[in-house]
């Protein structure tokens, strides 16, 4: 007569998961002064809004896990989320033999224990993918944030550009700024 | 009627191969585009050791009337003004062109690639002559074949050959065929921006507007983000080299059917929808290639940038610079076909793909509004 008997395994996988998410993109500017000065006026203007500037000429500011980095003389912005976390994840399996007929215990264990694994690799992928749709969420708020500001900072850069300019063509003699309205007046005696 | 007359009308005889072949070279030969084509022979024939004389006559024959009359009708008719030397010349092709420069040359390769591809396209004998050695009359027959087979299951097999990737004419008109092709080799375009290749090209504007109108149109259509990028890279591709091959051959009057196509499809009231309204679900996880193949849904417009920076010179050339009639040329196009609005609406489409897009409006909230006068002295 057959005797039953259960085999239990169990399996633990530690895994340290990485997601990121990033884009590039350009923000237009009026050329209304040689490149060099405006890119020298976009950084200054970084610069107040709490950019640190690098060695290799780029502006960078870091918050909430994402990186926003400007390249003044290309005007080109990179925005980069990232998001780390270690899991660590158990599972267990069990199964049957029988001591007279069908598969061996040790052909059960091991296909118990690859069956734990795959399992674990399956969450461990499931981990890696809600990761993932959490860093590009913070992106995606970065970004949104960051739209607005971008705007303003644009169109102080130009205004301060159109300033320089004006006193370049001759002598200044009233400027009328309505950031409301977004128009800038500058009256030159040339 | 006496017996030379008798000797001339005499019927030429072929075997069955070569009648085989020959209905198959007038399939690609000549056809009005959008005409149906005869039935292609079908199965694997064995090639005779030997092509008779006659066969080889009438080939030559339905090859030299063949492609002329291709090209008449494709676009040679027109009455349009090309550059020719650096001046502009205005008639139909052959009244633009003198007749010796427009003469198309065949070699044993165009022979050889009819026969193996009747014969099925065996291994052996192989046909794999390199690029340099074909002539312009062979590469365009390779064109017309590759368009009259490409839905069929010779189409995907002349893909996967090199001769046919690095084809700028084929790569050209059907980017979104070799959309999955994995090897990048350069593509050939000088071979159509100059001599009768640049011909060839004058006379196929309408095919190349109507095919790149055809492939935007169908966008919207396109659910597989894959597919969207990878057509969307083939495009890229094609049209960068084919667009520095024009200009470093200074012919800029080979990418009017570009101009023309856009000024067909671009209207200000066009939305990013027009490309992309058709990708199913939420893409790729990843914000970065969801962007990215957004972008490439849009790349053709990319290089009307190109195009602006071609007028942007040309209208700085001078009535005593080498390239003024070149220039002048190009901006009448420019002004045909509203080039400087086109730009304004490709910069409006593309800028509305950008996350960081700069001119919106700012939330009340976020600065609180100033007035000011300043009195600057210098």
């Amino acid at each position: 007569m057959s005797r039953a008997y259960r085999i239990k395994v169990r399996e633990s996988m530690t895994r340290d998961i990485r997601a990121e998410d990033c884009i590039k993109t350009q923000i237009e500017m009026l050329e209304v002064l040689p490149p060099e000065d405006m890119a020298e006026l976009l950084a200054k203007e970084l610069e107040r809004r709490g950019f640190e500037r690098q060695e290799d000429g780029t502006l960078v500011r870091n918050g909430d896990g994402v990186c926003v980095t400007v390249e003044p003389c290309t005007c080109e912005v990179t925005v980069a989320a990232e998001t780390e976390q270690r899991v660590q994840l158990e599972g267990t399996r069990e199964g049957y033999g029988y001591d007279d007929i069908g598969p061996s215990g040790k052909t059960i264990r091991e296909r118990l224990v690859s069956e734990v694994k795959a399992d674990l690799e399956r969450r461990a992928e499931q981990s890696a993918a809600r990761l993932q749709s959490e860093a590009t969420q913070k992106l995606e708020k970065k970004l949104a944030e960051l739209q607005p500001e971008m705007t303003k900072v644009v169109n102080r850069v130009t205004a301060e550009a159109l300033k320089q300019k004006a006193a370049q063509m001759g002598d200044v003699k009233e400027v009328h700024e309505d950031t409301e309205a977004g128009t800038l007046t500058i009256k030159v005696e040339v | 009627m006496n017996a030379a007359t008798v000797a001339m009308e005499k019927p030429r005889s072929v075997s069955r191969f070569e009648a085989a072949l020959l209905r198959m070279l007038r399939a690609f030969v000549p056809r009005a585009p959008g005409e149906p084509l005869p039935p292609m022979p079908a199965g694997k024939l064995v090639p005779p050791k030997e092509l008779s004389g006659d066969y080889v006559h009438l080939v030559k024959d339905t090859l030299s009337k063949g492609c002329v009359l291709y090209l008449a009708r494709a676009g040679g008719w027109r009455r349009e003004t090309h550059l020719r030397h650096g001046k502009a010349a205005f008639g139909r092709l052959w009244e633009r062109t003198p007749a010796e420069e427009l003469g198309l040359t065949f070699s044993q390769h165009a022979l050889n690639f009819l026969v193996w591809l009747a014969a099925g396209r065996p291994e052996q004998p192989a046909w794999s002559p390199s690029v340099e050695n074909l002539t312009p009359g062979d590469q365009l027959l390779l064109f017309l074949a590759y368009d009259a087979v490409r839905e069929t299951e010779a189409g995907s097999a002349l893909r996967n050959r090199a001769i046919f990737i690095q084809h700028g004419l084929v790569r050209l008109v059907f980017p979104d065929d070799f959309a999955i092709v994995q090897s990048n080799p350069p593509l050939d375009f000088d071979t159509w921006t100059e001599g009768v290749g640049a011909s060839i090209c004058e006379a196929l504007q309408p095919r190349f507007a109507q095919r790149l109108l055809m492939l935007e149109r169908h966008k919207n259509e396109i659910g597989d983000w894959t597919k969207m990028r990878q057509i969307g890279i083939a495009q890229d591709r094609s049209l960068a080299a084919f667009l520095a091959s024009a200009e470093l051959t200074k012919r800029p009057d080979l990418a009017r059917f570009l101009l023309r196509a856009l000024s067909e499809l671009l209207v200000p009231e066009l939305t990013t929808a027009f490309w992309i309204g058709g990708l199913q679900g939420s893409g790729p996880g990843r914000l970065a290639e969801r962007l990215e193949v957004h972008r490439h849904a849009l790349v053709v417009l990319r290089h009307v940038e190109r195009l602006a920076a071609w007028t942007r010179r040309a209208r700085a050339t001078g009535y005593l610079d080498d390239d003024y009639a070149i220039a002048q040329l190009w901006l009448s196009d420019w002004e045909r076909y509203r080039g400087d609005e086109l730009v304004a609406i490709s910069n409006q489409l593309l800028r509305q793909l950008e996350p960081l897009q700069i001119g919106g409006d700012v939330p009340a909230d976020q600065e609180p509004p100033t007035q000011h006068v300043e009195d600057i002295r210098q």
